[in-house]
């Protein structure tokens, strides 16, 4: 490709990236990377809370992309299009991992996850990270697909296949969990 | 919700930006996803689009042909007007439930209100067409069951050809909603299957249409809706 139109790729959309990626530009593949890799990664990270899961799954989500990418229709928002993919893969590889290593207590229920005595960290930014990894996780989705991942509501609410006011509600009563947990902040002087 | 003073207090709060993979992590995808990168330019929507229209068109033609050759000319003409008139919300359905790219294609609400009203619609529809019913105990036995069977089976198998096309036509083009875009292709298919049995089959019995002519609509919309979320996502 010659550099005039690779300079371009700065300014292009993400849309027009997947459009030159799909006629085989391997530069457009790597500025659409590095667009989207890290809002993806930080959603699955969410999704996840482990960092080699969330690696796995970018990975396969990539994986899917590039095999899919002759079925991308020209025009479609690429963001949500691209996380759809990722919450897809994360369901699957979730089930798949459920069903192999599932562990019942006695009664046969499932165990419930011990709770947290971690003491409140000093730092805001670590204390919002922790209290936000502690939402349920409809709540989670919902705040780091529109605060982290930079989604309107309409693209969330497509992405979660909800409706605009579900996300609106999600968000806001995380909003409401998050501001309990970190009270300790706002009475800090 | 952000006019709320602690809301906007929340939105002031450090949030975690986007993370930067680490750099093996994204090398081996660089390197996988940038392997035999040939120009793979798919299909658009219209063409897609003409493509699905296509196939219905095929089958339509083929059960036309059978019903033009084997009713009078009175009976398949009253149903060709009938047809034409459901050919119309068959494109209708895709060019508003398919036509655009995904996350471009109007509210959720909407296309299914297509895929539960349209089926709806038709029955209501045939009900409307039949002309004279047997009593339904007489219906479930002997030869009115046995033609309704292999009348069901014949347009199901039509709608299925239809249905599955429009399926394979838009297969891994929709992350965000294949259940209800897999809804849409079956109903789609059903409904043209069904229309053109009208033309091919004298039949016109309301507990005979309905069964064997009505019902594959709902039963492909369902199949569509299970089947699209497997293949309609990538």
């Amino acid at each position: 490709m010659d550099a005039p139109r690779d300079g371009r790729l700065i300014d292009a959309t993400p849309e027009d990236l997947m459009e030159r990626y799909v006629d085989g530009s391997a530069p457009a593949f790597d500025a659409l990377y590095r667009r989207l890799a890290p809002k993806l990664y930080a959603y699955l990270l969410r999704l996840t809370q482990d960092r080699a899961r969330a690696e796995d799954l970018l990975q396969v989500t990539f994986t899917k992309v590039h095999r899919a990418r002759s079925s991308y229709i020209r025009g479609a928002p690429l963001l949500p299009w691209v996380l759809a993919i990722a919450r897809r893969s994360f369901f699957d590889e979730r089930r798949a991992a459920k069903s192999r290593t599932e562990d019942l207590s006695n009664d046969g229920t499932l165990p419930e996850p011990a709770p947290s005595d971690e003491p409140v960290p000093p730092e805001l930014s670590v204390a919002l990270e922790r209290a936000l990894a502690s939402l349920p996780e409809a709540y989670r989705e919902a705040i780091t697909l529109t605060k982290i991942t930079g989604l309107s509501v309409a693209e969330a609410a497509e992405v979660l296949g909800a409706t605009r006011t579900a996300v609106k509600l999600r968000v806001h009563r995380g909003y409401n969990l998050l501001r309990e947990r970190l009270e300790h902040f706002n009475r800090a002087p | 919700m952000t006019s709320n003073p602690e809301s906007d207090k929340l939105a002031e709060l450090p949030w975690p930006g986007p993370i930067e993979p680490r750099e093996h992590v994204s090398e081996a995808i660089r390197r996988e996803c940038t392997r035999d990168l040939a120009g793979r330019r798919g299909l658009g929507t219209a063409q897609r689009v003409a493509l699905s229209l296509l196939v219905s068109a095929g089958v339509f033609g083929l059960l036309l042909y059978h019903g033009v050759a084997t009713r009078p000319e009175s009976a398949w003409r009253a149903a060709l007007f009938g047809a034409l008139g459901w050919s119309v919300v068959h494109i209708g359905l895709l060019v508003i439930g398919l036509a655009r790219p995904p996350g471009r294609r109007g509210p959720r609400s909407l296309r299914w209100a297509l895929v539960m009203g349209v089926p709806l619609a038709f029955l209501v529809y045939l009900g409307f067409a039949a002309s004279g019913a047997v009593p339904f105990s007489e219906f479930i036995r002997g030869e009115h069951a046995d033609w309704a069977t292999k009348c069901g089976l014949f347009a199901l198998f039509s709608g299925a050809l239809a249905s599955g096309a429009t399926l394979l036509v838009w297969r891994g083009t929709d992350p965000l909603t294949p259940g209800l875009s897999g809804a849409l292709a079956g109903v789609t298919g059903g409904l043209c299957g069904a229309y053109a049995m009208g033309c091919a089959c004298s039949a016109t019995e309301f507990w005979h249409v309905l069964f064997s002519h009505g019902l594959i609509v709902v039963a492909l919309g369902t199949a569509g809706w299970l089947i699209g979320r497997r293949w309609l996502s990538p």
